[in-house]
């Protein structure tokens, strides 16, 4: 069983959200994680660029497949996690912590409102 | 043998599509392994040993001194081996694994669903019955965009002309009105996968591509067709 914490919001194609006010932290879950199998490159997207939501912005890598990994959100990147870049299997281990991808201002919060809570992910996950 | 991990000289490489190669690994002297057909190697190049993908074999079992791995530009290693591997360079490859093996028995039908180059393991399951003459009926059911991406076509289609057990069917996904195809457009579904099956209780299933066709078929065949689960195996991303 995935965990899914409950104070995330989720998106359909696996990435998490944490909103701390006007800035967000973004990363895949564990899930996620679990289908890519043991993940060996990641490509995060520069920092100040302008990202809209549903956008490709980043690269994950495992021993089976590469994935565009999507911005849940619009906004600024205005940090990346430079430890999961030299340290990917942190992914893996870590989803929901040192795993993390980026942090991003939000400029239209409402759309963190909008992504699917944990319950709601959870039935996507175990439709499978 | 132990499983030990070799440096192998690439020793052929074939561009099947524009974006699509298969490596030809040269086994070093002495290296002589055992392994199944449908297997899968991982690989790395010597500089970045920390950075390994696994490729299913597109070679069969019965080919010795050598595997063969077709590979699609995706990713860091897809895009390094498709754009700059050649003749003569060297990668690290660890022995074939996995469970994603073919039931070459006699009274056995294998359905093998694929899209994009998650048809390559089927390659090694088709050209393993056919150099042993088996009885066993392999029908591919091959979804892709378009035309241009069908990989191995000719081969599967001069192995239809050897195997009289084999099918290679091939449906096309996003073609335009007017290309001439005069195949089969649209995904796969329901319908076409049972009318291929004859005898559904000797019909073994086999997915492999991304996961949401691996997942989608997955779901067709156990949930909608009530298939057991034992009677099929998948591989996502193969």
């Amino acid at each position: 069983m995935s965990n899914v914490p409950s104070d995330l919001k989720y998106a359909k194609s696996h990435e998490w959200v944490r909103v701390q006010g006007d800035t967000a932290t973004i990363g895949i879950t564990d899930h996620a994680q679990h289908e890519l199998t043991d993940v060996v490159f990641v490509e995060l997207p520069a920092v100040n660029r302008q990202v809209q939501a549903g956008e490709a912005c980043a690269v994950v890598e495992s021993v089976k497949t590469a994935s565009d990994i999507y911005s849940p959100v619009s906004g600024q990147i205005l940090e990346i996690n430079k430890s999961v870049v030299d340290n990917p299997a942190l992914v893996n281990t870590e989803p929901y912590s040192g795993g993390w991808f980026y942090k991003i201002k939000l400029s239209q919060p409402a759309e963190a409102e909008s992504l699917m809570n944990p319950d709601q992910y959870k039935s996507q996950i175990e439709g499978h | 043998m132990a499983k030990i991990i070799a440096e192998m000289v690439i020793d052929a490489v074939t561009m099947e599509l524009p974006d699509t190669k298969t490596v030809k690994f040269k086994w070093p002297d002495g290296y002589d392994i055992d392994f199944k057909t449908g297997q899968f190697i991982t690989v790395y190049w010597p500089d970045t040993p920390n950075y390994k993908r696994a490729y299913s074999l597109s070679s069969c079992a019965l080919d010795r001194g050598f595997f063969e791995v077709t590979v699609k530009r995706d990713g860091k290693m897809g895009t390094r081996i498709v754009d700059w591997a050649r003749v003569g360079d060297k990668m690290s490859v660890i022995p074939p694994t996995g469970r994603f093996l073919p039931v070459l028995e006699p009274n056995k039908h294998l359905i093998c669903i694929a899209g994009g180059s998650g048809v390559t393991p089927f390659r090694g399951f088709v050209r393993d019955a056919t150099r042993r003459k088996l009885d066993t009926k392999i029908t591919i059911l091959y979804s892709v965009r378009t035309t241009n991406d069908i990989i191995f076509n000719q081969e599967f289609r001069q192995l239809e002309q050897e195997n009289p057990n084999f099918k290679f069917q091939v449906t096309c996904t996003r073609l335009p009105e007017t290309d001439p195809w005069t195949g089969r457009r649209g995904r796969i579904d329901i319908e076409w996968v049972k009318s291929h099956i004859a005898d559904m209780a000797n019909t073994v299933f086999y997915a492999c591509g991304p996961t949401e066709l691996v997942e989608n078929t997955e779901h067709m065949v156990v949930h909608d067709m009530g298939v057991p689960k034992a009677q099929m195996l998948l591989e996502k991303w193969g």
